[in-house]
C-alpha cells in the first residue's frame, strides 16, 4: 500500500514536472522567433494596408483619410502612354532574357561538364562565377570603362576598321541600350546560374551513360538522350520562376544604365521616378499594385499547367 | 570508328577554346578597368589602354581618398555589413532551429506566416510611405532592419538542420541534463556552421553590393554607401569635375598640375576597383560556401 502510494505522488510529481518543463521549453522556443514574426508583422504586413492609397487620392498632409476614389487609378493608368510602354519594355526585356539569358547556364553547364581536366574544369568555373559576385554598379561602371570612346571597344574596331572608323557612344545611343541590357545580363549570371545545372548533372547515375554507349549512342546522342532529361526537371523548375517574374524587371541595371540620351522606362524605374523621387504615391502605388497581382495570378497560372503537363510543381 | 575518334577530339578541342575564350570574356574587362584605375588620366584620353598601365600613376586613387565623404563611406558601408550579418544570422538561425522541431505547437501557422510575404508584399511605395511614418527614412537602420529576417535563409538553415542533425541528438542530451539553451549553442550552433558561413556571406555580399536602399530611402550625405557613391560618380559626371578642382585646391598649386591628370573616366575607374576590391580579395573563400549553398537549396527543391 505505501508503495503504491509513493508510486502515485511519483508518477503524479514526474507528470507536473513534465508539463511544466514542456511549457518551459516551448517559451524558448517562441522566444526563439519572435524576433523573426515581429521584424515580418512589421517590415512586410504593416506595408500591405498602404496597398489601398492605390484606391485613394493620396495627399501626404492627410495620410489614410485621404479621399477614395475607387479604382480610377487603376482606370487611369491603362489609358497612360508611360505605362503601356514601360509594361512593353518590361516584357520585351523578360522575353529576351527568356530567350537567351535563360538557356545560356544549361548550354555552359553541358559544355563545361565535357571538359576533361579537373583543374581546369575547376578554374573556368571561379573565373565564371566572378561577376556574380559584383554590384550591378560596379558592372555598370566596368562597361562604361570598355565602351567609352577612347575605351578598348572602340580601340579594338578602329584597329580592325583602320582609321577612319567612326568611334561609337555604346552607353548614349538608344537603339543600343536592350542590346547592352541583354549582354550585361548575360556575362553577370551565366556562369553563376550554372552551378545548380551542373550540380544536376554531377547527380546523373553514370549507368545509364555507360548503357547508352553500349548501345552505340555517340557523345551528342548522349547528351540528347540522358544529360538533357535529366536535367530537364531542374529547367522547368527555373522556367516557371522565370514565368512568374516576367512583369519583374532588374530596377538595378536598368536605372544604373539610364542616361540623359537614353529613353527607356520599365514598371520598376517608373515606380520609383512617379513615386519616391516625384511623390506621385497612388500612381506608383497603383503601378506596383497591378504588376503584384498579375505576377502573382501567374505563377499560380504556370504552376497549375506544368502539374497537369509534367507533374513539376513549386508546391 | 576511327573517324568518330578524330571528330570527338577535334569537338573537345572547339570545346576547350570556347572555354578558354569564356575566362577570358570573364576576366579582360576587369583587368582593363584596373589598368585604366591605374593609369594617368589624360593619357587615357588618347586610348590605347589594354591591360596594363602605360603610365602608371596612382593621383586616381589619391583624388578618390582626398575626399572625407568616400572614407566615411566606406566605414559606413563596413559597419553596415558587419552589423547586418551578426544580427541576421542571430535572428535566422533561431528561427531556423525553432522551426525544426515538429512538436511546437503552431509550427505550420509560423511558418506560413513567414513565407507569404514571399509571394505577396505590398511592395515600394507602401514601404517608403511606412518607413515615413516610423522615420526610418535618412536613418543608419533602414540598412539593417528590414533585411534582417530572410525567409529564403531561414528555409535553408531549416532543412540543413533537419537535414544532417539527427533528433535524438538533442533528445539525448536532454537526458543527459542539458537545458534548451545549452543543446542550441553548445549541440546544434556548431554543428550547422557550414550553413550559417554560407548564409553569413549571402548575407554579407548582398550588403555590400547594395545601392538601391540608398537611392529609395537615403538622401543625407552622410549616410551614403560605397557603392551610391560610385553610382553618383557614373551618373553626375559635373560631381567628378568638382571633386578633381577640389583635390586640386587642396594641393596647393604644385599639386594642381597633378591632379588635373585624373579624369572621369579615369576616377570611374579607380571608384570600380575601390568597391570591388573587398570581394575579389576575400572571393576564394566566398566561393566554396555560396556553392555549397546553391547546392543545398538544390536539395531542397
Amino acid at each position: 500500500m505505501k508503495m503504491l502510494n509513493s508510486t502515485i505522488i511519483r508518477i503524479i510529481h514526474m507528470k507536473k514536472q513534465k508539463g511544466l518543463g514542456k511549457l518551459k521549453k516551448y517559451v524558448f522556443l517562441y522566444i526563439l522567433l519572435l524576433p523573426s514574426i515581429l521584424l515580418t508583422l512589421f517590415f512586410s504586413y504593416f506595408p500591405m494596408p498602404g496597398l489601398l492609397v492605390s484606391f485613394m487620392d493620396y495627399d501626404v498632409f492627410k495620410g489614410f483619410n485621404s479621399p477614395w476614389i475607387g479604382l480610377d487609378n487603376i482606370k487611369e493608368l491603362f489609358t497612360m502612354p508611360m505605362f503601356l510602354k514601360a509594361t512593353f519594355n518590361t516584357l520585351y526585356i523578360s522575353a529576351l532574357n527568356l530567350a537567351i539569358a535563360f538557356p545560356a547556364p544549361i548550354l555552359f553547364a553541358i559544355l563545361l561538364n565535357e571538359i576533361r581536366g579537373d583543374l581546369f574544369k575547376r578554374f573556368v568555373q571561379t573565373v565564371s562565377y566572378l561577376p556574380h559576385f559584383l554590384s550591378w554598379i560596379a558592372v555598370i561602371g566596368m562597361a562604361h570603362s570598355i565602351y567609352s570612346t577612347y575605351g578598348i571597344v572602340n580601340d579594338l574596331r578602329v584597329s580592325i576598321g583602320g582609321e577612319g572608323t567612326e568611334r561609337i557612344m555604346f552607353l548614349a545611343d538608344q537603339a543600343l541600350f536592350v542590346p547592352n541590357l541583354i549582354i550585361l545580363n548575360l556575362w553577370k549570371t551565366v556562369g553563376w546560374n550554372s552551378v545548380i545545372y551542373l550540380a544536376a548533372i554531377a547527380g546523373i547515375d553514370s549507368a545509364l551513360y555507360e548503357a547508352a554507349s553500349i548501345d552505340g549512342a555517340g557523345k551528342l546522342k548522349q547528351c540528347l538522350c540522358v544529360t538533357i532529361p535529366c536535367i530537364m526537371p531542374t529547367a522547368v523548375i527555373l522556367f516557371i520562376l522565370n514565368i512568374g517574374n516576367i512583369f519583374k524587371d532588374n530596377f538595378d541595371l536598368i536605372y544604373g544604365l539610364q542616361n540623359p540620351f537614353i529613353d527607356f522606362e520599365t514598371i520598376s524605374t517608373i515606380v520609383y521616378k512617379q513615386g519616391i523621387a516625384a511623390g506621385n504615391y497612388s500612381m506608383a502605388t497603383a503601378i506596383g499594385f497591378v504588376q503584384g497581382l498579375i505576377g502573382f495570378i501567374l505563377v499560380v497560372l504556370v504552376n497549375y499547367f506544368s502539374k497537369k503537363v509534367n507533374d513539376i510543381a513549386l508546391w | 570508328m576511327n573517324k568518330n575518334n578524330v571528330l570527338s577530339k577535334f569537338w573537345g578541342w572547339i570545346n576547350v577554346a570556347f572555354m578558354v575564350a569564356m575566362i577570358l570574356v570573364m576576366l579582360l574587362p576587369y583587368l582593363h578597368v584596373l589598368a585604366k584605375a591605374l593609369n594617368d588620366g589624360t593619357d587615357t584620353m588618347f586610348g590605347g589602354i589594354t591591360f596594363y598601365p602605360r603610365k602608371l600613376t596612382f593621383v586616381n586613387f589619391s583624388v578618390l581618398l582626398n575626399d572625407a565623404s568616400m572614407i566615411r563611406a566606406f566605414f559606413l558601408s563596413v559597419a553596415r555589413v558587419i552589423l547586418c550579418t551578426i544580427l541576421g544570422i542571430i535572428v535566422q538561425f533561431s528561427a531556423a532551429y525553432a522551426l525544426t522541431r515538429k512538436d511546437l505547437p503552431g509550427c505550420k501557422q509560423i511558418l506560413l506566416f513567414l513565407m507569404i510575404p514571399m509571394f505577396f508584399n505590398g511592395g515600394i511605395i507602401p514601404t517608403y510611405l511606412l518607413f515615413v511614418k516610423v522615420q526610418l527614412i535618412n536613418n543608419f537602420w533602414v540598412y539593417v532592419l528590414p533585411g534582417l529576417c530572410t525567409f529564403y535563409n531561414i528555409l535553408i538553415i531549416k532543412s540543413y538542420i533537419s537535414a544532417s542533425i539527427p533528433e535524438s541528438i538533442g533528445e539525448s542530451a536532454v537526458i543527459d541534463g542539458a537545458n534548451e539553451l545549452i543543446i542550441l549553442f553548445r549541440i546544434i550552433f556548431p554543428l550547422s556552421l557550414p550553413v550559417l558561413a554560407t548564409v553569413a556571406l549571402w548575407v554579407a555580399v548582398g550588403n555590400w553590393n547594395d545601392w538601391s536602399t540608398t537611392l529609395m530611402y537615403v538622401t543625407k550625405e552622410h549616410l551614403f554607401t560605397l557603392q551610391y557613391k560610385l553610382m553618383q560618380l557614373i551618373k553626375e559626371s559635373e560631381r567628378i569635375q568638382k571633386l578633381i578642382q577640389e583635390a586640386a585646391i587642396s594641393r596647393d598649386g604644385a599639386g594642381a598640375a597633378l591632379s588635373l591628370k585624373a579624369t572621369p573616366e579615369s576616377l570611374v575607374s579607380a571608384q570600380v576597383i575601390v568597391t570591388t576590391i573587398p570581394i575579389i580579395i576575400v572571393y576564394p573563400f566566398l566561393q566554396k560556401y555560396f556553392i555549397k549553398g546553391i547546392t543545398l537549396g538544390a536539395v531542397k527543391s
